[in-house]
């Protein structure tokens, strides 16, 4: 603009007409071309509209109206008296006459001579050289700025972190600080010479945890100026106190108590200097600091185990002494329906009791020592299996249900036919033997005799099988007898160790072998190693299985009663070490979640052992009760231990020849 | 000294009123300050100190007469202020104690010698008969003469009871471990006796029977835990099927009605009017069955299983005893809050039998393995009020339908009469 302020100078024209005409053109440059367009029709030949009387609507949709146009005379009329006719031109658009400025004119002008329109543009200005090739001290750079530059810098403001630390840990100073310091070093200073104003700091420089220095006796009667004449020493004390000249600690009291009529007598006292100074050399010597001690009470280290209220019911008391046997009684068991009990005594018979009453019933004579007894759990069959040295009885008790007893008696009297021929490494080890008519007589059905003593008889949960341990017999101390076919098999090749006692599982095809230290559990039909428990005992006793068949109780003869829970771990799942004496025997109840075992030292243990059906809890053994009911009565004690198959009731069998109900 | 002792008995007194139901020994209701410590035997002295005027006879000479204090509903054993301080009574306010005649002590009268355990007893009239372990029934008389013996079962007999008599005949029923029950026909001219019945259908032990109040039927439990009822007709033939003739005058008998329901050993059955039955079993539950319909009617439930029970009509309640030391008593009509209405306690072993008095509500007898049976009031849980000693054995029945006589027999082979003398006339 101020380049081409000298050209419109140069028109001449005054400045005034010079202001208006830039107000003009600005006006003209806001003038939009919406706001510019009167008539609404848009950008098409007005030619269009040739016809009408008008020329398109305005904005609010009123027809423009074409001026009225004179005819040629008073066009001609109008050429001739309008100075500025040659510089009219009619606005095809409404129709309108407009005169031409003189700038337009001008423009016109400037087209029709091929001249650049603009008549202030300079064409012929000096060439600035924007982009040159020789290199200059400033540079000029158009291109944008890196997006680094806008963001605070990191060093910058580490620095600036830097100097802020170190102004506040005073290391650095600012320099309003210094001056400030300066001043402060100019004027006169006040404090406080012996405390400080600040109650906090003060408290600080407290010693705390302060333990006060112990106190002194108070003075006592003796130590009175006028004590009674009760404390003054007589002449034997006085003797004492002399003997003890060379041992003063030795004395009771560490002055002699003396009597003054009044306070005025008392004479200065001559090691009050020495005392007040060994006093403090006491305190001074001897540091005195807090003792941290560790109070745990002996209960608080215990398991917290429920109390024995809350899992009643289990025996507590003794009911019923069952008396008749003549000697030890070794083995007892329960019918399944829980009405009788048998028992097998060193006195070579069997007796049958009523458990109600205590009363027996029965008394089968079968020469020999019954070691195990066991009643068949298969309901449909009355038949007991005894062990009389070595011979294995069959017996039908002739208790219970008449139809069962002779149903029994029928399927025993007549053999099976054998099909397969023994072979001679079985019948070395068993002999299948019918009853005589006298045993017959007795309840005797069937027996096996054996080459070895049997130790111990289990019948399989269904009542067909039974396996018979004898623990001299080497690889062949197991035997597993088939009563339905009279068939006995050996099932083991090889001697893994002194079989103490075997089980079979209540619901899967196991057998549980108890060797003196370990239990092998062996898959029957599989006919393989399934799994081996280690006790960790040096004897193995007895085991017994829980109902469910995944936890199994072992007795040891080192006093010891181990739990496995055989979904765990081969090890046990708790040791448990309540008697005094060797286990004898143990027990689980087939509903209540009870356990028992007896020992040598007479004492029947029951313990409570609840086994979840959750697999995350691992089961709750709580010892229960302590019944020590039998009689010492040489070194054995208790030798078999039973429950009752519906009733929280134990029972049990020992050297005292009775037989003992507990509920 | 004299003076601060009396002060402190005077601090330690209590106010009673005297009220009876026996108008004869009433005593004008004005309440008393007694010693708090005060026993039975002194109250017993204050009473018969107050009445002295009405006891004593034309010739002046007094009749001491022994009463029982009833305080709180619960008859005076300990010394008044512990027995308010059980009941948890303010010792404050005026205690109301109801006297009545104390129940005369039961007298040992005969011991009836058997072969074998005696477990099973019952009287009617002057007979007595009882079962034995060794197979055999005998009668008795009320005086303890033996009568006869009779064999027949082939296992011991768990349960006898007379079914009706007459004046020359008499029918009984007896079940036996050998899972029969014989209904027997006593001649008591000729003494004679033949088995008319034989009831075959339990399949194990039958351990009780009771015979129906209007004695057309019994019923039977046992071991095989089901409840038979049994037509004691001895014509009785079921409408299917004529009963097999066994010999010419015993009849094998199929049983009226089997009830199934029970779990275990059903121990003790009792009817309690012509239609009713309540049993009590090992499986800890008594049930209540409807004998026409065959149904249950309702169950109690305890903890322990229960070896015994008895009904009282006089009361309404069960008394049964169980596998632990405690008798105790259950209200049958009642539905809410607890069933046991008291519980006594003093045996130290298991009771086997309990059997409620005929004619005194509040009465009853128990026997137990303790060798003991004891007489107990249902106001005093903790101490019977006698107990009848003699039985060297378990005690394992007994029997006090005949008010006069408290029968119980054991495992000593007796059967032990004790002598009632708290008979009321009517």
């Amino acid at each position: 603009m101020e380049d081409a302020q000298p050209a419109e100078e140069m028109n001449g024209l005054p400045p005034a007409e010079k202001a208006n005409d830039y107000v003009e053109y600005e006006a003209e440059l806001d003038t939009s071309d919406e706001e510019d367009i009167r008539n609404t029709v848009g950008n098409i030949p007005m030619n269009w509209y040739d016809e009408y009387p008008h020329v398109g609507y305005d904005w609010d949709g009123n027809k423009i109206i074409k001026p009225e146009r004179g005819d040629q005379l008073d066009n001609f009329m109008e050429k001739m008296e309008n100075p500025d006719f040659w510089r009219t031109v009619r606005d095809l658009q409404t129709g309108q006459d407009v005169v031409l400025s003189d700038k337009d004119v001008e423009l016109i002008q400037r087209i029709e001579s091929s001249k650049i329109p603009d008549s202030t543009y300079e064409q012929y200005a000096p060439w600035i050289e924007w982009f040159t090739s020789e290199v200059m001290n400033m540079p000029i750079r158009n291109g944008a700025d890196h997006k680094r530059s806008f963001i605070a810098s990191r060093q910058e403001a580490q620095r600036v972190e830097r100097y802020a630390r170190l102004i506040r840990a005073g290391l650095l100073k600012t320099r309003e600080q210094k001056r400030r310091e300066r001043e402060k070093k100019r004027e006169r200073s006040f404090y406080m010479m012996w405390s400080t104003d600040d109650a906090e700091d003060q408290h600080m420089r407290r010693i705390t945890d302060h333990i006060p220095a112990p106190k002194r006796n108070l003075p006592s009667h003796a130590e009175s100026y006028n004590p009674p004449p009760e404390f003054l020493f007589n002449e034997r004390e006085m003797r004492i106190w002399k003997k003890q000249e060379e041992t003063p600690w030795k004395r009771k009291l560490h002055y002699v108590p003396q009597k003054y009529s009044s306070l005025r007598q008392v004479p200065a006292y001559p090691k009050f200097i020495k005392e007040r100074f060994t006093r403090c050399m006491d305190l001074y010597l001897c540091p005195r600091a807090r003792k941290m001690r560790l109070t745990i009470e002996p209960e608080d280290l215990l398991p917290k185990l429920p109390s024995p209220k809350d899992l009643q019911p289990f025996p507590t008391i003794q009911s019923l002494v069952f008396n008749g046997h003549t000697d030890m009684v070794r083995c007892i068991s329960i019918d399944p329906l829980g009405q009788y009990l048998l028992s097998g005594s060193d006195d070579m018979t069997i007796k049958i009791w009523e458990i109600s009453t205590g009363r027996c019933l029965r008394t089968i004579p079968v020469g020999g020592i019954v070691r195990s007894i066991e009643w068949n759990p298969n309901k449909a069959l009355s038949l007991v299996a005894v062990v009389a040295d070595r011979k294995l009885l069959i017996i039908n008790p002739g208790v219970g249900d008449h139809l069962i007893i002779s149903k029994t008696d029928s399927i025993l009297s007549t053999p099976p036919v054998q099909e397969t021929i023994v072979s001679d490494k079985v019948k070395a080890v068993v002999q299948w033997d019918d009853a005589t008519p006298e045993e017959w007589e007795n309840g005797i059905r069937l027996v096996l005799n054996h080459f070895k003593e049997i130790k111990q008889v289990t019948w399989h949960g269904r009542g067909d099988y039974a396996a018979t341990v004898m623990p001299d017999g080497a690889n062949r101390s197991v035997l597993i007898h088939q009563m339905s076919t009279r068939r006995s098999q050996l099932p083991f090749a090889k001697s893994k160790g002194l079989v103490q006692s075997v089980l079979f599982h209540p619901i899967r095809p196991f057998l549980f072998v108890a060797t003196q230290k370990n239990i092998r559990i062996y898959d029957l039909v599989k006919q393989e190693l399934f799994k081996k428990l280690m006790s960790y005992a040096k004897w193995i006793s007895s085991m017994a299985i829980h109902p469910g068949g995944d936890n199994l109780i072992v007795g040891t003869y080192d006093r010891k009663m181990l739990w496995f829970d055989l979904d765990l771990s081969t090890k046990p799942y708790k040791t448990l070490r309540l008697h005094s004496t060797a286990v004898r025997s143990v027990a689980f109840h087939k509903r209540y979640p009870l356990f028992a075992s007896g020992s040598d030292d007479r004492a029947l243990i029951v313990s409570h052992g609840m086994v979840y059906n959750d697999l995350l809890q691992n089961p709750l053994v709580v010892p229960l009760k302590l019944l020590k009911e039998h009689e010492d009565c040489s070194d054995f004690g208790i030798f078999g231990v039973t429950f009752h198959p519906t009733e929280p009731w134990v029972f049990s069998c020992g050297a005292d020849k009775t037989i003992r109900l507990f509920t | 000294m004299d003076r601060s002792k009396k002060k402190v008995d005077l601090g330690s007194q209590i106010q009673i009123k005297f009220i009876t139901k026996q108008e004869i020994y009433a005593v004008p209701e004005f309440p008393f300050a007694v010693d708090s410590k005060i026993q039975c035997e002194n109250l017993n002295k204050l009473v018969n100190e107050l009445l002295k005027d009405k006891l004593s006879d034309d010739n002046g000479v007094v009749k001491k007469v022994d009463f029982d204090f009833l305080v709180n509903g619960e008859l005076l054993r300990t010394p008044l202020d512990i027995h308010l301080s059980h009941k948890n009574v303010s010792s404050e306010s005026i205690v109301v104690v109801e006297y009545m005649e104390a129940t005369p002590s039961p007298e040992p009268m005969d011991c009836l010698i058997h072969d074998d355990w005696v477990s099973a007893i019952h009287s009617m009239g002057p007979w007595i008969i009882t079962g034995c372990y060794d197979n055999s029934i005998h009668i008795w008389t009320n005086k303890g003469k033996h009568k006869t013996g009779i064999s027949g079962h082939t296992g011991p007999v768990k349960a006898v009871q007379w079914i009706s008599i007459s004046n020359d005949s008499a029918t009984f029923v007896s079940g036996s471990q050998d899972q029969s029950i014989r209904v027997w026909d006593w001649d008591i001219k000729k003494g004679t006796t033949n088995c008319l019945q034989i009831g075959r259908g339990h399949e194990r032990s039958v351990e009780c029977i009771s015979v129906s109040p209007d004695s057309t039927r019994f019923a039977t439990g046992g071991w095989d835990t089901m409840l038979k009822i049994w037509s004691s007709d001895p014509n009785y033939e079921p409408a299917d099927k004529p009963a097999k003739k066994l010999k010419s005058e015993t009849k094998i008998m199929p049983p009226i009605m089997t009830l199934k329901g029970h779990k275990e050993n059903i121990s003790s059955v009792q009817f309690i009017n012509n239609s009713d039955l309540i049993t009590s079993s090992w499986d800890h539950t008594i049930k209540h069955w409807d004998g026409e319909i065959g149904g249950i009617k309702t169950e109690i439930v305890g903890n322990k299983s229960f070896f015994n029970h008895d009904y009282s009509d006089l009361n309404g309640s069960v008394i049964t005893c169980s596998s632990d030391r405690h008798i105790r008593l259950y209200d049958l009509r009642s539905k809410e809050g607890s069933l046991v209405k008291g519980t006594y306690s003093s045996h130290t072993q298991w009771v086997t039998t309990v059997r409620w008095s005929k004619s005194e509500e509040y009465q009853f007898v128990s026997g137990g393995y303790d060798n003991q049976m004891k007489l107990w009031d249902t106001r005093s849980p903790k101490v019977p009020l006698f107990e009848l000693t003699g039985h060297e054995e378990k005690v394992m029945c007994s029997d006090w339908s005949n008010q006069k006589l408290i029968l119980s027999g054991g495992a000593d082979n007796t059967v032990r009469i004790f002598k009632n003398k708290n008979v009321k006339t009517n």
